[in-house]
């Protein structure tokens, strides 16, 4: 059972100091719990000490600070925050601009009237489904009630990125908490979301050797520009001005490079680009990579694993049956983490889609049905996605000096019947919103009814 | 009569001295007969009079008003018959004012092939020169395409050519189609629901096309005052009749099942077409007599998983199965590579003479003409070919062609164009 002890004058000093503003605490005392720290060996009855949204200490039978609000977690378990290595949580219907949009505001969606509709690109240099420049940091909206959902779920971490273009934009790390779009980043950029699409049949580039042949282009071009930019700036005299690019002033503010590589070919396609280019590639998908470990480990190159495992549509044709090779492919996706784990590639987990807490366990578990050690894919929801977008000194672990990001489980977390009892964001305490018991067309019937 | 004239007159310049009708008799003998009905004759004879077979035997003497053929270390076949074909009906696909194969509409029985056919179609005299002597054009629209005729490959005009105006109903069954492909959006893909809802929506469609023409039928014969001739309800009552049979394109096995079950609440004579997957449903094809008018040998499997030789051997399993089938080209220009679609099932386990009977007395049988051509018999229309080998091989010539008792030029545009770059410097 969880008891809750109040050190009654100190808080009366801090709401007193906090004037109006009737403030929680900002020290805890989590203790006697089992604390999985990751970047260091599994207290079995350990504390932890948070003050001023960071972790102060991480021990055994550590002293409780006089002005530390005192959680006994006897029997509980602290896992780090979990992180979402990729996702669009918080980002609702920011349809990032495309070609279309350039030039507007970039909040606004990109107009779909027919009438508006772009000419058809005729080459790179119209920049074709680009909007490199788009930064996620300043989309955020923390009234998404994914944020709430997925917090319950034990999640307090997200990278997220908009998705919609061959070039899509800048992604940002953000806390899973607050009022303010500003106070929830941890990082921004986190690197730009690249996708293979393609223009259609009348507009460049039509295939995917002409999308890739464009992001060669442009990343050339950036590095072009960066170049001309810094002649220009030490000689501005006598010299012609290069012209501003704002696709190309996005790509050279992207510290790395999402890359979709889901089957085998598609990996062995992204590395090369990735050499060719001198990237500091992520690959997203991963479907496949089991079977591409070798070169993948030789690259250096991390994997975000998708969760979403893929399976046979619900709505395809009963009589249909799929080939051996879409069997296999959907047969040992989950095999992937294990077989990542084995080879020594750092990979982290992404949602992909799945909006459920209990979905996303749910395929973890399927991971681990395949091989995954418990402890290797709590890593990948927690130090893998920070130290793959290199904020492993702030957050990922359990470790003094971090980010008080905390999932408290009232067991393991791959047990089915353990539930997040409470996490902490930024040091606060969030407890599980009430579950609603009503059934959604109850609830929509009792909305008629009072009407 | 004045065609024939003017075309006799062009025939008496020409060096080949092809017969411009067929009043001339001919007495082909020394050859080794494939009469395809019974066994083959060797060092046989033939006689030819009037456009039809007077005699084939061993023992035959030649009347003195007949032109002696020669045909010592020949082989004869009868002519082939294409089973499905484009042939007259597109001569360019790509070219839409050549192309004269479908209508719009869902429902259009009363369209007939055999009279929109082009007999001076290029691909026509490109046919023959690989022994084909017949085919079947079929319209190819939506739902009920049209009449497939059976035609003669040689003619001026489509009444020289007919041999029959309607030899079945050409129905396309629905598909259920869950991946569809548009301009210029690309492919999309439909929940199944969604796509078997519009199915049995269209089956039911056809369904109520029939019975509207059982309807139609009974009210023609009570001759009230007033009824109104219906040209679709009128080219349906042959078919509710059972006079001309249905033949309906299916591919898979979940269509072709439907396409039986249709024909059987119909009441229908049914002939399956396309049918790729036929050998799922070989048991209940020979239960009920359906014939089947094979789709090319030379395509890919229907699934990525089966055999890669699936098409090739589907023939020997029908064959086995005891199933009535022959070979159509699908095609206009490939109508000529008949004989090779035959000849692929041959290494994949069909016997060489039901290989060559689909594509001569099967497709005859298939549409009720086997009493007219697809064989060498006495009173049959004589459609024959003498080549220097076996027809299934591409090496192997025709060297004379016969349609209707008339021997045809074999001269072509590929021919022609062969001749021209053959000396080019």
């Amino acid at each position: 059972m969880l008891s809750t002890k109040l050190n009654l004058p100190l808080l009366a000093i801090l709401c007193a100091a906090r004037a109006a503003h009737a403030a929680p605490p900002d020290a805890y005392l989590l203790h006697n719990a089992r604390v999985v720290c990751v970047s260091s060996p599994t207290l079995e009855r350990g504390d932890v000490v948070i003050r001023k949204g960071m972790i102060e200490a991480v021990g055994v039978d550590l002293k409780a600070p006089a002005d530390a609000w005192v959680i006994d977690a006897t029997g509980l378990t602290v896992y780090p925050g979990f992180i979402d290595a990729l996702s669009t949580w918080a980002l609702p219907g920011a349809a990032p601009p495309g070609p279309t949009a350039r030039g507007t505001s970039a909040a606004q969606p990109a107009p779909t009237a027919p009438a508006n509709a772009p000419p058809p690109s005729k080459g790179p240099e119209d920049r074709p489904l680009s909007a490199t420049f788009y930064r996620a940091a300043d989309h955020i909206s923390p009234t998404d009630p994914v944020i709430a959902t997925m917090r319950d779920g034990g999640f307090t971490t997200a990278v997220v990125f908009p998705t919609n273009n061959i070039f899509a934009g800048q992604g940002a790390v953000i806390d899973l908490a607050g009022d303010r779009p500003g106070s929830m980043v941890v990082a921004a950029p986190a690197g730009q979301y690249l996708s293979m699409k393609t223009n259609g049949f009348s507009s460049f580039p039509g295939s995917l050797m002409g999308t890739i042949a464009y992001i060669r282009q442009l990343y050339l071009d950036a590095d072009h520009y960066k170049l001309a930019q810094s002649i220009y700036a030490s000689h501005p005299q006598g010299l012609q001005r290069p012209a501003y690019d704002e696709n190309l002033e996005g790509l050279n503010a992207s510290p790395r490079a999402l890359l979709p590589a889901h089957r085998a070919v598609e990996i062995d396609r992204m590395l090369h680009l990735a050499e060719q280019l001198k990237l500091k590639a992520v690959l997203y998908g991963g479907e496949e990579a089991w079977r591409w470990t070798g070169p993948l480990k030789q690259s250096g190159v991390p994997v975000l694993v998708s969760l979403k495992w893929p399976e046979r549509p619900k709505e395809a044709d009963p009589a249909l049956e799929d080939p051996l090779r879409i069997l296999e492919y959907r047969e040992k996706a989950p095999g992937t983490p294990a077989a990542l784990a084995k080879a020594g590639v750092r990979f982290a987990f992404f949602s992909d889609g799945l909006a459920k807490p209990a979905d996303i366990r749910k395929s973890l578990k399927r991971a681990l049905d395949a091989g995954l050690s418990k402890d290797d894919a709590i890593r990948a929801l927690t130090l893998s996605p920070a130290e793959i977008y290199g904020i492993a000194d702030r957050t990922g672990s359990i470790e003094p000096g971090k980010i008080a990001n905390l999932t408290v489980t009232s067991g393991d977390w791959f047990d089915d019947k353990t539930k997040v009892k409470f996490t902490f964001v930024d040091g606060q305490q969030y407890d599980p919103q009430p579950e609603d018991t009503k059934k959604p067309e109850d609830a929509v019937k009792t909305t008629e009814a009072t009407n | 009569m004045k065609p024939i004239l003017i075309l006799a007159t062009a025939a008496a310049l020409s060096p080949l001295a092809y017969g411009a009708d067929n009043s001339t008799s001919y007495f082909i003998r020394g050859a080794t007969i494939h009469t395809m009905a019974g066994r083959d004759i060797s060092n046989g004879s033939i006689l030819i009079r009037d456009g039809k077979i007077l005699g084939v035997g061993e023992n035959l003497t030649a009347p003195a008003d007949a032109q002696v053929i020669d045909a010592h270390g020949m082989q004869v076949y009868p002519g082939m018959i294409d089973s499905f074909t484009d042939t007259g009906l597109t001569e360019i696909e790509m070219v839409r004012e050549t192309s004269d194969n479908s209508e719009l509409g869902k429902f259009n029985p009363q369209l007939s092939a055999w009279m929109a056919v082009n007999p001076s179609s290029e691909h026509i005299p490109v046919t023959r020169a690989n022994g084909i002597t017949a085919s079947v054009p079929v319209p190819n629209g939506s739902l009920i395409a049209g009449r497939a005729s059976m035609i003669h490959l040689d003619g001026w005009t489509v009444d020289d050519m007919d041999l029959n105006p309607t030899v079945a109903l050409h129905i396309n069954m629905p598909v259920i189609r869950t991946r569809t492909f548009h301009f210029p959006e690309g492919a999309t893909e439909r929940p199944f629901e969604e796509v078997h809802k519009d199915y049995l929506k269209e089956l039911q469609e056809l369904n109520k096309f029939f019975d509207d023409a059982h309807r139609y039928e009974k009210a023609k014969a009570a001759n009230e005052p007033g009824f109104e001739t219906d040209l679709k309800f009128e080219a349906m009552i042959p078919v509710i009749d059972g006079k001309v049979p249905v033949m309906i394109t299916a591919m898979r096995e979940r269509e072709i099942r439907d396409a039986i079950a249709f024909a059987d609440k119909q009441k229908l004579r049914m002939i399956l077409a396309g049918g790729a997957e036929a050998w799922k449903v070989a048991a209940e094809l020979k239960a009920r007599n359906i014939p089947v008018v094979l789709r090319p040998t030379l395509s890919l499997p229907e699934e990525e998983d089966d055999p890669y030789d699936k098409p090739f051997t589907t023939p020997g399993e029908l064959y086995r199965a005891g199933v009535l089938f022959s070979f159509g080209s699908y095609d206009a220009q490939f109508s000529r590579n008949l004989p090779y679609q035959a000849a692929a099932a041959v290494p994949f386990g069909l016997p060489h003479d039901a290989a060559i009977a689909g594509v001569t007395i099967n497709a005859a049988k298939i549409y009720g003409m086997d009493k007219k051509v697809g064989s060498i018999e006495e009173g049959k229309i004589a459609d024959l070919m003498i080549t220097d080998g076996d027809p299934l091989e591409e090496q192997t010539h025709v060297k004379q062609l016969f349609i209707n008792g008339k021997q045809v030029d074999l001269n072509n545009r590929q021919l022609r164009l062969y001749e021209k770059y053959k000396s080019r410097p």
